[in-house]
């Protein structure tokens, strides 16, 4: 390797990326508009928790039961159906199931059958708030304290039991399209470079093919990646295992490199490269529903290599996962980048003859 | 005997089927400039590639400056200039960090751009960006580039090709100014006058091969024809008088000429190296 040439190409594209307007506009943009949206979403959870309840024959009156109490409000389902799906649309985040003997049974000092549905994403504090609203409820109906063995089930992806704001949960999500939006810079670059024949005059000089492919991949994950690290120190993502995120948003911006490769070697122009880019970064952002919205998405997320990113950023980030948690994850996103950069540049090399 | 700078022995190229450089050999003096002439596809930039070092030969051996070009590539592109035939510059950036990123690339630190673009009559454009530059001046820079490491040996793709009259003469002078500095240059043309002006010989390749590697005053000894053309006459009645100027004949029919006929004009005429090149292949350069 002539690194002496390597940082040659590495300032020449620094110079030539931000001396262009839209990559410069594109990435600062990105950037400050990557900030707002995390923060104009809802920095806490909502106060009033909001419970369905379903039973055959409900008791009378049985919806005021906690009206004008701070905190709590029940809903009627109709059916035990309508109730999960509710659920798992977000209308509420859990709902009980209570029998048609209730009264009956709470009257006689026996423990009815309750059947409790929780949204993955709420497990945790939620079952400890279910606890305590059932005996409450025993309390209220049958006059008595009784202890009730109630059935629970968790509806959509379990979430390790943690509650997170809307803000945090999206964070992963923006940090997947911020880097991937740098792959519209660095395929542009490099294919500029092949179109525009440059690439022939700088192997003209003692510089080999592969400082120039170096050169190319260090500036793009240095890019991508001191982005994505600004972007998360500003809005905290750091707080949780820093080193664990960081690794996992290196390998993140090398994957971004990769594809840029990619992207360069199927475009034959700025406007065919920004389409190949828009297409990727659409199919890489996916895996950041899966975060959003868990339980929508199934077990094919997994083949798009971002979602190992999404996933690690997410884990260490929300629920403090550690080195122990992601390992794999890691693996796999090292795997998948240095396959795609293979790939890539034997792609961008054959476009370069 | 001189040193070689350029040594090809048996140099072959082919794309797929086509055979585009066919066993050539020939060697080019140090200090030296060499015309490579041929049209458009007879193998010329194939061979101009593979001295380079862009292309890896697939036949026989290139040795530039000692160097086997195949094996020790990036020590011979140290000491050569390349000038393309198209602009292949980075437009985005100035004329100064033109040069001075391949000035980098080369190795070459403290370099200053200034005395290099006045060398090339870009003087005070050094903090002008390349998009902005004509054609001529986008040339010129390019032979500035190429003269960025002071080369032991330039190689000049078609270096006038499409450029304004003015321009084309200020890179023959730079070419001129390199070999009097003591580079070997290898020029790759087919423009024969301009072959004709700068070179100390000339090689013609055709199909892949060449067909005559002589200097010009002898390709033109041993190709061409010399004659005596005259106008005489008068008013609407000229007629041209086509003379012979190397048989034995010659004396007599040029004092015919002047003795009988009221001459107009009359001027010597030699072969050009299209005609010889013409001669020899049965083909034009623009073909």
């Amino acid at each position: 390797m002539n690194w002496r040439s390597i940082a040659a190409i590495v300032q020449k594209d620094a110079t030539l990326f931000f001396r262009n307007r839209f990559f410069a506009v594109i990435t600062v943009l990105g950037l400050v508009m990557g900030i707002v949206v995390y923060f104009i979403m809802p920095s806490t959870l909502e106060e009033t928790l909001e419970l369905g309840v379903y039973s055959p024959s409900l008791p009378p009156g049985f919806e005021e039961l906690y009206e004008g109490e701070i905190g709590i409000q029940l809903l009627a389902a109709e059916s035990e159906e309508a109730l999960r799906e509710n659920i798992l649309e977000g209308e509420y985040s859990a709902g009980l199931v209570l029998p048609p003997d209730l009264v009956e049974k709470l009257s006689q000092g026996e423990a009815p059958d309750i059947k409790v549905y929780i949204a993955s994403d709420q497990v945790g504090d939620m079952e400890a708030i279910v606890g305590v609203l059932i005996a409450e409820l025993t309390q209220k109906l049958g006059g008595q304290s009784i202890e009730v063995d109630w059935q629970q089930e968790v509806l959509g992806r379990d979430m390790a039991g943690a509650q997170i704001p809307l803000r945090d949960r999206i964070r992963s999500l923006l940090v997947v399209v911020l880097l991937m939006a740098e792959v519209f810079g660095l395929a542009s670059l490099m294919s500029e470079e092949a179109e525009n024949r440059t690439a022939i005059a700088l192997l003209a000089t003692p510089m080999t093919v592969r400082d120039l492919f170096a050169a190319k991949g260090i500036f793009g994950t240095v890019l991508a990646f001191g982005q994505a690290a600004f972007f998360l120190a500003v809005v905290r993502g750091l707080d949780n295992q820093p080193g664990v995120i960081l690794v996992g948003l290196l390998l993140g911006s090398t994957l971004a490199a990769a594809i840029g490769f990619l992207a360069a070697s199927l475009g034959k122009d700025f406007l065919s490269v920004a389409m190949w880019g828009a297409l990727i970064m659409i199919l890489l952002s996916v895996p950041g529903i899966a975060v959003m919205t868990p339980g929508v998405v199934s077990g094919w997320i997994k083949v798009i290599p971002s979602y190992y990113l999404v996933d690690t950023v997410s884990q260490a980030s929300n629920f403090g996962a550690g080195w122990g948690n992601v390992w794999q994850n890691l693996l796999i996103l090292l795997g998948f980048s240095a396959a795609l950069f293979a790939v890539g540049i034997l792609a961008f090399r054959r476009k370069l003859r | 005997m001189a040193n070689h700078a350029i040594e090809v022995e048996d140099l072959t190229y082919w794309y797929g089927d086509l055979l585009a450089v066919d066993h050539i050999s020939f060697h080019v003096d140090e200090g030296e400039i060499l015309g490579f002439l041929g049209p458009n596809g007879a193998g010329k930039t194939t061979t101009w590639k593979m001295l380079t070092g862009q292309f890896k030969p697939k036949g026989g051996k290139a040795t530039v400056l000692g160097r086997d070009i195949a094996r020790d590539s990036l020590k011979v592109k140290g000491e050569i200039g390349v000038c393309f035939e198209y602009t292949n510059l980075y437009e985005q950036m100035t004329a100064g960090e033109n040069l001075t990123l391949f000035a980098r690339l080369f190795g070459i630190s403290g370099f200053k751009p200034g005395p290099l673009l006045e060398r090339v009559g870009l003087s005070g454009l050094e903090k002008k960006k390349v998009g902005e530059f004509s054609k001529g001046m986008k040339q010129r820079l390019m032979m500035a580039r190429s003269l960025v490491n002071k080369p032991r040996i330039l190689f000049l793709d078609e270096p006038t090709s499409g450029l304004d009259p003015v321009s084309a003469e200020s890179i023959r002078s730079i070419v001129l100014e390199e070999k009097q500095r003591g580079a070997t240059v290898f020029l790759t043309t087919h423009d024969m006058w301009e072959a004709d002006k700068l070179c100390h010989r000339v090689a013609f390749i055709n199909q892949g091969k060449i067909v005559a590697l002589d200097t010009p005053h002898d390709l033109k000894q041993d190709y061409g024809k010399r004659a005596l053309k005259a106008e005489v006459g008068e008013g609407e009645s000229l007629e041209y008088v086509e003379i012979p100027m190397d048989t034995d004949k010659t004396p007599d029919e040029v004092h015919n000429l002047f003795s009988r006929k009221k001459v107009v004009t009359v001027h010597s005429e030699e072969a050009t190296l299209e005609d010889i090149f013409i001669k020899i292949t049965g083909r034009g350069l623009e073909e």
